[in-house]
């Protein structure tokens, strides 16, 4: 370790530097969401850009003002929500046809498998059009129902789980049939506690998918209380009456949720996506 | 009436253009201790996975406790079994591993705690029942699946060469311990291992099979002292028995390196009309150097140089080169002889196996 230490000094501030490039517009948005127009105006083009206001009774004006004037709470909330239904349904869907195409044994499997792994090179807005009709058609345009169905299916998700199902001991399962477990039980009790890493990630990019997506709620959803948190960054940033600190407080508020996921689940994001080339995963 | 039944039984999996087991015939009695042993390949785990019904029966009928099971499920056929990967449940902890066929079973709470803590208790892991799977040795994973085998109280136990991953010192005790299990459960066991030394220990009969096909079924000793034909003699026993080409031609046997030697009346007397070349078998233990033998068969002596020799502790074996073949005698600890040393020999004529050319199989 000793011999080590000067290179990895070197390293770490390498990597320190790097790291406060990338963050340098965070902080900027961080301190200056908390500063009135005038401030950030008056701080431009100096330091004091990168440093907060001193703590006083409206330090978080922005933010009150925020969550007071605008629904922007509600529309987080929406799509916390949406998140939720999407990370489950997509877990058991997704995860059930992961452990299909790795597990069950059924004619040209293999050929279904690619074909999945294919419809991951297709950008989502090439069929976004014909999701809209279809939703449109089944009358379900602005309902929960219609922005979630078609986001379900993932093939990404598909090939996640499969990679990961694949290395899954086949005796585990002809232990649990002796045990009088049922396949379904079998994907529940067994399966997806022995995989929680792609449950993990496949959940955390789920949630990321939701919470940035914008066009596909822009395009199901008019009710305004049914929004999402992009929509309702939009349409109060797209505001006239909005202040530049307010639209730093909202862009805060919208960008706090990934940063704490990425903080919470960064080692199971990396070993999920590890896991999946790797046959021992 | 036999417990478990095989009546022709036969797989062949799709596109393959031989059959895995051919033609299986076996009756084995409640509470018996069955060994299925070969080298790899030859169809045990197979037809063990046939009784488990994790593989499909493509021929024959297989019948447990008087009821046909070919297309019953593996949980309806009253089986437990023992993995060779253990397939222990590695998210719940020693005791759920060994509580949950139970707990599906719809067993009632009382009762699940009562056998859980009893299989528990028998088998040892009262420190381990709250870890997990990877927090335990190999033999106590063994031991788990063991305990999640026997807490079912089913009719028949499979296992599938449940100590090949054990060190060598951890086999010989669990060994012990299923023995010992066996005989207090008196449950009717199936036993698959490429070992023979277990299958010899632990089995009331074995079943050696080879390319499919049964070669023989018989006790233990039966085995060893009677082998069917080649392939048995020649897979029982440690060291291996000794082959020869030889021909017969009165009661005189010619070595294929011109050694020769007398056969006693006795022999002969089992051998009616075969003459000509066959294959002689003798067990390294019935190759004698000591000083008694050379003198009762001191007209078969024979003299051959030491090209190896492994020191066991309790018994030395020792390799030369005689009748055209590498020769292995099992000698006591006391018999040394280093590389290099002549030795004089004789064969225990009483203990010669006579085996066709052709065939392989066993004369007498």
């Amino acid at each position: 370790m000793r011999k080590n230490s000067i290179p990895r000094i070197i390293l770490t501030v390498i990597l320190f530097v790097m790291s406060l490039f990338f963050l340098f517009p965070v902080i900027w948005m961080l301190a200056n969401s908390f500063k009135t127009d005038a401030a950030i105006t008056a701080d431009m083009n100096s330091l004091r850009a990168f440093v907060p206001p001193a703590l006083n009774g409206s330090f978080f004006e922005n933010y009150v003002t925020v969550i007071k004037d605008t629904d922007f709470i509600r529309y987080m909330l929406n799509t916390l929500f949406y998140a939720a239904i999407l990370i489950v349904a997509g877990v058991i869907v997704n995860g059930l046809a992961g452990y299909a195409l790795a597990k069950i044994k059924f004619p040209f499997r293999e050929r279904w498998a690619l074909i999945i792994m294919m419809l991951m090179i297709v950008p989502s807005e090439t069929i976004i059009t014909i999701n809209f009709l279809f939703v449109a058609k089944m009358g379900l345009l602005n309902t929960i129902f219609g922005y979630i169905l078609p986001m379900i299916v993932n093939p990404f998700n598909i090939f996640l789980f499969r990679q990961v199902f694949v290395s899954l001991p086949d005796d585990v399962w002809e232990a649990a049939q002796l045990d009088y477990c049922s396949p379904v039980k079998y994907f529940f009790t067994m399966v997806l506690p022995m995989s929680k890493t792609v449950v993990a990630t496949v959940s955390v990019f789920t949630f990321l998918g939701v919470w940035n997506d914008y066009l596909w709620p822009s395009l199901v959803f008019t009710s305004s209380d049914l929004l999402t948190a992009q929509i309702g960054l939009n349409s109060i940033t797209s505001n006239d009456n909005t202040t530049m600190g307010q639209t730093l407080a909202v862009i805060t508020m919208i960008t706090i949720p990934v940063i704490i996921i990425y903080a919470l689940f960064s080692k199971q994001i990396v070993e999920g996506v590890v896991s999946t080339g790797s046959k021992e995963g | 009436m036999s417990f478990i039944e095989f009546k022709n039984i036969e797989k062949q999996y799709p596109g393959a253009d031989k059959k895995s087991v051919t033609d299986f015939n076996l009756e084995i009695n409640e509470g018996e201790f069955i060994a299925f042993v070969g080298p790899s390949g030859c169809g045990k785990s197979t037809t063990l996975r046939m009784i488990a019904g994790f593989e499909d029966i493509t021929g024959g009928e297989l019948y447990i406790d008087g009821k046909k099971v070919n297309d019953v499920l593996p949980r309806d056929r009253g089986i437990a079994m023992v993995f060779q990967n253990y397939a222990l449940y590695p998210h719940m902890t020693v005791e759920k591993n060994i509580s949950y066929g139970l707990k599906n079973m719809k067993v009632p709470a009382d009762e699940i705690k009562r056998k859980t803590d009893w299989a528990i208790n028998i088998l040892g892991l009262e420190e381990y029942r709250n870890r997990k799977p990877k927090n335990l040795s190999g033999g106590q994973r063994q031991r788990v699946a063991l305990g999640r085998a026997i807490v079912k109280n089913q009719k028949v136990f499979l296992m599938d060469e449940p100590l090949s991953n054990l060190d060598a010192k951890l086999r010989v005790s669990m060994r012990n311990e299923i023995s010992k299990l066996h005989r207090e459960l008196g449950s009717t066991t199936i036993y698959v291992t490429h070992d023979q030394v277990e299958a010899m220990t632990m089995a009331d009969r074995i079943v050696i099979m080879r390319n499919g096909v049964i070669q023989q079924v018989g006790k233990p000793m039966e085995l060893y002292e009677h082998p069917a034909n080649k392939f048995v003699a020649g897979f029982i026993g440690s060291p291996q028995m000794n082959f020869y080409d030889i021909i017969l031609k009165g009661n005189i046997i010619t070595f294929a390196d011109g050694n020769t030697m007398k056969l006693p009346d006795s022999v002969i007397f089992k051998l009616p009309a075969q003459q000509g070349e066959m294959i002689l078998g003798i067990r390294g233990e019935d190759i004698k150097l000591d000083q008694q033998n050379l003198d009762v068969f001191s007209e078969n002596k024979h003299s051959a140089v030491i090209e190896n020799a492994e020191v066991m502790g309790n018994e030395n074996n020792l390799y030369f080169t005689f009748g055209g073949s590498q020769t292995i005698a099992r000698v006591s600890k006391y018999e040394i002889s280093g590389i290099g040393d002549k030795i004089d020999f004789v064969f225990n004529p009483a203990k010669l196996h006579f085996f066709d050319k052709n065939t392989e199989v066993r004369y007498v």
